[in-house]
Order: structure tokens, then sequence, then C-alpha cells
């Protein structure tokens, strides 16, 4: 049974077609005319100079969280390289000089290319170590191995670069509740 | 030698006029075709809420920013990489020199037409056989119009030639729909103009501009033709809506599939040329040609009516050219104001070259808006300047060179003013109406504008004849 489109009863000026283009004509101008004045209303971007606003949880880049004194949160457990589908986080352990805390990571690497940007990492991590909302939504390597991030470079992040509500990267060295936290780690009643 | 030419220019400053106008109208036009170039790219862009191709430029590297012109810089970006690039050549291809000869005919084509178009009133000075006229045409004829016609209908050897010796069925098949384009409406083109031509009453374009000087503009005497006439050049150009000769899902580039680097550039110029004349020759026929107003105006005397015909524009010479450079400073004002908006938003924008944009948009701003004091200031010096004629012999008012010069200027502005307005209605429709299938444009072609231009025809024929 095929479906019977009813065509429009077009009338006798809509048939003339000289109105109808005018009538498109006008459309267009006011497009035209609204670009040429209103430099805001181009729904478009000047990329690469002007950047998307990307939102905060956008799941983007990794980064490594860091307590006040500047060592990572990350204890090595393996939750989030066990949770990955793309099995991209390479984690090697070491023993933790912190009698409170069992491991460390000596290497964490997260090869970018087979990421997925699930989120998985994140949800699976059972101290907020690992987050994704850098905004680094582009990324750029000259080789393969160029996107293979390591430890220091998922720990390269400014406090500054994040909202000051954010009291777990503003913890970390260079943060507003730095000195606080510091204080609290060193009397011991952090962990 | 040297000195027998310096003193026939010095005696005979008209001759020379005449003489250099023959390469001047074309590379006149020509100069249009890099602005038609950008008013297409930029206006599409515009249309479609985008700011178009804005990323090349010059950079200065005293001033540490660059100038990007609005978009200029990507014609000569474009220039050379068409001119530089290889010529291929298709191995299928005719090798006589058919393939070849091609994309030149539509191009010399249309450098010629503009011959026939009268760029400014015709200028009475006095020789040794008594009174003579330069007129605004290169080619001056009776049959002008009809020339003009025969003419332009033989840039569509070149394409059929390119087409059929590329040896290429998407070629051949655009190649067959241009021709069949051209046959069927070029037959209205001619119709639609006839009415103009029986009211005038001559074929020659110098006598319907200066026709519609005295009376009123063609688009007034003649709405229907006028209308008939612009939708045959639009399918003559092959533009959109009428455009089934390119199609990129049906054969490829349509006979210029086989193209390319500067041969390429060849036939688009000839494309945008051929806009450039159609909107000339819809000025001419219709919208007043060189003319300032449509109808007369309340300027005589007393407020006596008056026709705005030329020997009114050179008695009142500085109030024309301040009224004229009045427009223009408005227009370069706001044009000025609307760019340091630019500026202002880009700067909020917060992107990462907004100082180098910001200095940019300075410049711009500043050159535009000087030229626009200069020009207000021009109208101010101007507008009291009143010619007389410089003596008159048989009736006839001679002005004097410099008189008709500027005066010619001014005239040949109105009228470059004029097909850069009906070029961008090209452009507009352009990116306002989707295609014609093919038999639509046939049926539109045979069975609508041509008895339609019939009838008007008829018509227009019955009132001159009862106004006789």
């Amino acid at each position: 049974m095929a479906k019977v489109v009813p065509r429009p009863d077009l009338g006798v000026w809509e048939r003339l077609y000289i109105g109808e283009i005018v009538k498109g004509l006008m459309t267009t101008f006011g497009h035209a005319a609204k670009s040429l004045t209103n430099p805001g209303h181009f729904p478009t971007l000047q990329y690469p100079e002007q950047q998307p606003d990307i939102p905060r949880d956008y799941r983007s880049r990794h980064r490594l969280m860091k307590r006040a004194d500047g060592s990572p949160r990350c204890v090595a457990c393996y939750m989030c390289s066990t949770a990955c589908p793309a099995r991209c986080i390479n984690i090697v352990a070491e023993e933790s000089p912190d009698k409170h805390i069992e491991k460390r990571p000596v290497r964490f690497e997260i090869d970018l290319l087979l990421c997925v940007f699930c989120g998985y990492c994140v949800e699976a991590c059972p101290c907020d170590a690992i987050r994704m909302d850098t905004k680094l939504a582009v990324l750029v390597g000259g080789d393969r191995a160029g996107f293979v991030i390591d430890k220091q470079g998922l720990m390269d992040w400014k406090p500054t670069d994040y909202p000051a509500d954010d009291t777990q990267s503003q913890k970390a060295p260079g943060g507003s509740l730095n000195a606080a936290a510091l204080q609290e780690l060193k009397s011991g009643s952090d962990h | 030698m040297i000195h027998d030419i310096l003193l026939w220019i010095q005696n005979n400053p008209y001759q020379l006029a005449a003489l250099l106008l023959v390469p001047a109208i074309p590379l006149i036009f020509f100069n249009i075709l890099p602005l038609l170039v950008v008013m297409e790219r930029r206006g599409a862009a515009f249309i479609q809420d985008r700011p178009g191709p804005n990323r090349a430029g010059i950079w200065i590297p005293g001033l540490n920013t660059r100038i990007r012109a609005f978009g200029m810089i990507y014609n000569a970006c474009d220039f050379v990489k068409l001119a530089f690039k290889e010529r291929f050549d298709p191995k299928f291809a005719s090798s006589f020199g058919y393939y070849a000869a091609g994309p030149f005919i539509p191009l010399m084509v249309a450098l010629i037409v503009p011959a026939f178009i009268p760029m400014f009133a015709p200028m009475a000075y006095q020789s040794e056989q008594g009174i003579a006229w330069l007129m605004g045409t290169t080619i001056s004829t009776h049959s002008g119009l009809l020339a003009l016609f025969a003419f332009s209908s033989l840039s569509i050897y070149g394409i059929v030639l390119g087409s059929w010796a590329s040896n290429s069925k998407f070629s051949l098949l655009g190649g067959m729909r241009a021709s069949a384009m051209m046959i069927s409406y070029e037959v209205s083109i001619g119709l639609a103009a006839a009415g103009m031509f029986l009211i005038v009453g001559s074929f020659d374009l110098a006598k319907i501009a200066a026709w519609q000087g005295q009376h009123t503009w063609g688009i007034v005497a003649q709405p229907l033709g006028f209308i008939h006439f612009t939708v045959a050049m639009f399918a003559e150009c092959n533009r959109t809506p009428f455009d089934v000769v390119e199609g990129d899902s049906e054969i490829v580039a349509g006979f210029h599939t086989e193209y390319g680097a500067i041969r390429f550039m060849l036939v688009m110029s000839a494309e945008y040329y051929h806009v450039i004349v159609a909107s000339a020759l819809i000025s001419t026929l219709f919208l007043g040609s060189y003319h300032l107003s449509p109808v007369p105006l309340p300027l005589g005397h007393d407020g006596a009516m008056v026709d705005l015909d030329d020997q009114w524009m050179r008695a009142n010479l500085g109030p024309v050219i301040a009224v004229m450079l009045g427009i223009g400073a408005i227009g370069a004002a706001g044009f000025a104001y609307l760019i340091n908006g630019r500026r202002v938003h880009y700067n909020r924008s917060g992107a990462s070259d907004a100082g180098t944009r910001a200095k940019e948009y300075l410049i711009y701003t500043g050159a535009i808006g000087g030229a626009a004091v200069a020009m207000a200031v021009g109208a101010i010096a101007l507008a009291g300047w009143h010619p007389q004629p410089v003596a008159t012999v048989g009736g006839v008012p001679l002005w004097g060179g410099l008189v008709d010069a500027v005066t010619a200027v001014v005239q040949f502005h109105v009228l470059v003013g004029k097909i850069l307005l009906v070029s961008w209605l090209f452009v507009w429709v352009r990116w306002t109406l989707p295609r014609f299938r093919y038999d639509q444009i046939m049926a539109l072609g045979w069975k609508v504008l041509l008895n339609l231009a019939l009838i008007n025809l008829l018509i227009t024929a019955i009132i001159v004849k009862l106004v006789q």
C-alpha cells in the first residue's frame, strides 16, 4: 500500500512564481542584511582563534588529581584500567613511602588513540584520582607515541583553570585551598 | 614623428578619446569581475549566515597585522594557483586544437559585447567638417543590439566545441544542454527586447539609452519585457535557477569537466563576464542606462519638470557630482561604522588573534572613513559648479573637453552602479532559488515566456501605433 502524498493545491498567484520568488528573495535578503550589520548573528566560530565553549562535564582529555603536596591521588589500584573497555590505561605500581597508603603509580599512561572517552575510568576510581574535565577536545600528536600521555602529562594542569567551587582541584599546589589542605595533610588527618 | 603625434593629440582630444575607448571598455568591464567574484562568495556566505572566505591575507610586517581586503586576496590566490597549475590535456581529447580553443571563444565573445553598450551620452565637438559626435559606444551602428545578440550567441559555439572536443560523455551532455538552453531562450531574449525597439524605433543602444533619458526608463515602459528579459538573461548566463549546464550529481561539471588549470579559469572568467555583460544589457535596455532619474523631476526654474538628460547634467554638473559623492560618503561612513562594529564584537569574543584583527579593522575604518570625509569635502567643494557651454554651433551646445570628460565619468559611474546592483540580483537569486528540472526549463521557455513575450509585443505594437 503506497502512501499517497497530497500535492499542495497551488493558486494562480503561486503558480505565477513571481510573487513567491520575491518572497524567497526577501527571506534571503533578511539573512544577508543581518549577517552584514550584526556580527553576532553568525552561528559559526572563527576556529581556531575562537574556541567553542565546552561545558565542564564534557568528557575530554583525562587528568590525574593531585594531593596538596603535589603527589598523585592515585593509589594504583588498577580499578580504572580494569574498567576500561579499550584497555588504554597502563599502570605500573610501586610501594608507597606513605605508611597509610599501600601503593602509588610509578608509571600511569593513557593511549589516547585507543581511548574511547567513555568515562568508565572516572566512574571506577575509588579516590577521585582521575577526571575527564580538562576541556581539551582537540588532541594533537606527531606520531603514535605522541598520543600516549604519561603521568607527568596527566598531572600537568593548573588549579587556576578550574572553578573556585571545585575544592578537590583547589587543594592542589597553586590552588586557593592549597595552604589549608597542606596544613591538614601535615597534621596527618587527611587519610 | 613624436612631435607630430603629440600635436595631433593636442588638436584632436575627442578622436584620441574615441581611440582609447576601444581597449578601455572591455578592460574596465573586466575589472568588475573580481568584485563580482567576491560579491558571489561573500553574498552566498552572508545569505547562509556564515562569514565566508576571510582567511587569505597579506601580512604587513611593520604594522604586525594582515590585510585581508574583504576576501579580495582570494582572487589573487586563485589566479596564481590556476595560472601555475599544470596544463593537462586528456589523452582522449581532440588533439587538433579544438579542445584548446574551446574556452577562449566564450571569453573573446564576451569581451567584444561591451563595445556595443553606451557608457555615456554622445558628446558634441567641433571638427574640421563641422559638428561631430563622440558616441559612448566603441562600435556605433544602426544594427546595434542585433549585432550584439549576434556576437553574444556566438559564445555557445565555444561551449559546444569545447565539450565535443573533450570527447567525454559528461562534457558532451553539458554542451548539448547549454546549446538547447541557448536556442530556447535566445528567442525570448529577442522578443522581450523587441518591445523597446518598437517604442524607441531603433536598434541602436545609444538611441535607446537617450530615449530613456528623455521619456522614462524601460522598466516603466515595458515592465513585462523587463521580467522576460531578465529571466531569459539568467538562462543565457547559465545561472541558477537555470544552471542545468552543470550538475554535480548528473554530469559532473558539465561542458568544462575536462578543463583544468588556466583553461578552467578562462571558462569561469567567461561565465562571470557574461553576468557582467548581461547586467550591463539589462541596465542599458530597462534601467535607464547612464541616466539618473526614471521620471522627469521638478528641478527647473519655478519647479518646472525637466528631463534629467545629458544636457541638463552638464549644466548642473556640480550638484549632480555633489549628490553622488554625498551618497558615496554616506555609504562609506556606514560601511566604516559596520567594520568598527565587527572590531568591537571580535575584541569581545576573546579570540586569540583579537589584537591583530583589531588593528586590521582600524586600518579599514580609517581608510574608508577617510574616503567618506574626502567625498563629503569634494561634494561641498563642487556643489556650486554650473558649467556654461563654450559655444553653440547650429543649435548644438559645445561644452569643452573638461566638462565632457567629467560628465562621461559621472555617467559611467551611474551605469556601473546599476550593473553592480543587477549583478547582485544574479547572486541573490542564485542563493535563493533551487534549480529547475530540465523539462521545467524547456516548458517555461517555450510555453510561458515565448507566449507572454509575443502577447507583450503585440500589445506594445498596438499602443505604439495608436500613440503615433
